[in-house]
């Protein structure tokens, strides 16, 4: 039989929620994570809404003057290597591995393995060069490469975590944490390793996301109850978000023999290209249908046996046009009906750290047995029709449940994920 | 060997740098930078070295004995000597090359290195 990867741990550091219970409340509940926010003390920008990461501060970027909870505990040795998102990353990888029941020592035998995905830290790279010019390169923060290129979340949880397996960092933008999730399944279903940790994290500041003001990609509606509305006729952009998930992925049997609940199984990937323009999605969403369909035909499933799509629309005009169109003809031309719903209306979109907090949203109704509901969806886009977007989640099994992504480039990236056996 | 010296930052300046150390190692500074006194330098060699250690000792740095080794007995590892070569470059406004820290190897060792290397300035 060959080898399943299963998922048993997760974490979350997200606008939603900092843990299993309270992410689960949320999306049950359809209570967003938004906040008013004035970014680069700057009120005439027109982005005033983001999805907040609560509890944490990173005023500066000198690491003495940051803060998180007091439930997270941050080694001193590893903190002077990370980036804000790093920080979020390590708060939620403790989580996921207290919940699959491993011991930080138990990861560094070679059998466990790392896969990571973040676009860096702007943040931090911007202070790192700028001090960098000041003294004409004379002095330079030693950990300012580390902490803030991308890579930076592999580089220092590799080394603080001693892991010797297999170790790498994924980036294709808004598909990152997805790329990550898949190629950790391969490294599973192919024997090269036996657990693999996956982690998507973004920083939440004014660098990683008033950036996207620049490809006018933000809502610019200031009402935190509206301004993310994924699929809705009067959608005008997305919000941004930051924070971290992370998913310990296990091969099936050996989950088993050591005990670990099993929350899903991961029964199929797949990913095709746009081949059409580095911003913009493909009008039809090309390769997001192929992605989808691969991704079917990987996991030897059919599209009616799909019950819940975790979209990746982001709430932009064009973007979610096209997820529309390529559900549409995966799945309404077929004459299948799943439910689909795009979480992103509550959290924000968390750029590279998406996919992973997708998938680990997807495990949450796979494992508890419900729906996350279309939030802030008062009129669908009427390229919707035939799409069946509930305004409410559901308490119900969801059956298998596709989670999708896509990145600049036209990188499309889809997981399949099912309950246990 | 080529004695480059900074010109030192304002002081204001270098209050600011050392806001985050302990008020003992502050008095210190201001201590040193009013009279020149050798013997307040020390406080703030530590708490330097407590800013930057990876892994807080359980004894602290100044009960220590003198032939404790930075990297073998304290955790230092290359990057965070850096870490504390670039504060103490900036802080005392001295230069210090890469062929002179490899020979620090302990506390007395950079104790007496700072000694020197700042004592070498002229007082203003």
């Amino acid at each position: 039989m060959p080898f399943l990867p299963v998922i048993t741990g997760l974490g979350f550091i997200t606008s939603i929620g900092h843990d299993r219970a309270t992410v689960g409340r949320n999306l049950r509940e359809l209570r967003h994570g938004f906040e008013p926010v004035e970014f680069l003390g700057n009120p005439n920008l027109p982005v005033k809404v983001a999805g907040t990461v609560k509890g944490f501060s990173f005023p500066s970027p000198n690491w003495r003057d940051w803060r998180w909870p007091d439930n997270f505990s941050v080694d001193r040795e590893l903190i002077r290597g990370l980036a804000p998102h790093g920080v979020y990353a390590v708060c939620a990888l403790q989580q996921a591995l207290a919940e699959a029941g491993l011991d930080a020592a138990q990861l560094g035998d070679g059998t466990t393995g790392l896969f990571c995905a973040s676009a860096g830290s702007p943040f931090m790279l911007g202070s790192f060069l700028e001090q960098m010019k000041e003294t004409r390169g004379e002095r330079g923060n030693p950990m300012g490469i580390v902490s803030s290129i991308a890579g930076t979340l592999n580089f220092n949880l590799a080394a603080h975590y001693k892991i010797s397996g297999a170790v790498c960092g994924f980036v294709s933008a808004c598909a990152s944490s997805s790329h990550a999730l898949g190629y950790a399944m391969d490294e599973i279903r192919l024997g090269r390793q036996s657990r693999m940790l996956v982690i998507g994290a973004e920083d939440m500041t004014a660098e990683s996301i008033v950036s996207f003001s620049s490809l006018r990609a933000l809502s610019n509606n200031p009402d935190p109850a509206t301004a993310s509305r994924p699929f809705d006729r009067r959608r005008d952009g997305f919000v941004g978000t930051g924070g971290a998930v992370a998913l310990v992925v296990e091969e099936a049997g050996l989950a088993r023999r050591r005990g670990a609940r099993i929350q899903a199984e991961l029964i199929g990937w797949g990913q095709a290209g746009d081949g059409h323009s580095v911003a913009a999605s493909h009008p039809e969403g090309a390769g997001l249908r192929e992605a989808m369909r691969r991704t079917l035909a990987d996991a030897q499933a059919n599209a009616a046996q799909v019950g819940y799509v975790n979209a990746h629309a982001t709430s932009t005009p064009a973007g979610d046009r096209s997820e529309a169109l390529a559900l549409k003809a995966i799945f309404t031309d077929q004459g299948a009906r799943p439910r689909v719903s795009s979480t992103k209306a509550l959290t924000g979109h968390g750029l590279s750290l998406a996919g992973a907090m997708e998938a680990a949203f997807c495990t949450l109704a796979i494992d508890e047995a419900f729906i996350p509901g279309a939030a802030h969806l008062a009129e669908p886009d009427p390229v919707c029709a035939g799409l069946d977007l509930p305004r409410t989640s559901l308490d119900a099994a969801p059956g298998l449940v596709l989670n999708n992504s896509s990145g600049f480039g036209g990188s499309n990236v889809c997981h399949l994920l099912r309950g246990p056996a | 060997m080529k004695a480059t010296v900074h010109q030192a930052p304002p002081a204001t300046d270098q209050a600011d740098r050392i806001k985050h150390l302990p008020a003992e190692a502050r008095a210190a500074f201001q201590r040193f930078q009013a009279d020149r006194d050798p013997a307040a330098l020390d406080p703030v060699i530590f708490a330097i070295l407590a800013d930057f250690i990876p892994r807080s000792p359980a004894t602290p740095l100044a009960e220590l004995p003198g032939e404790t080794r930075l990297i073998d007995d304290l955790g230092f590892d290359s990057l965070a000597i850096t870490e504390v070569v670039f504060f103490t470059e900036d802080l005392f406004g001295i230069s210090i090359t890469n062929e002179e820290i490899i020979q620090v190897r302990s506390l007395a060792d950079l104790q007496r290195f700072i000694h020197a290397k700042v004592g070498a300035r002229p007082a203003r």
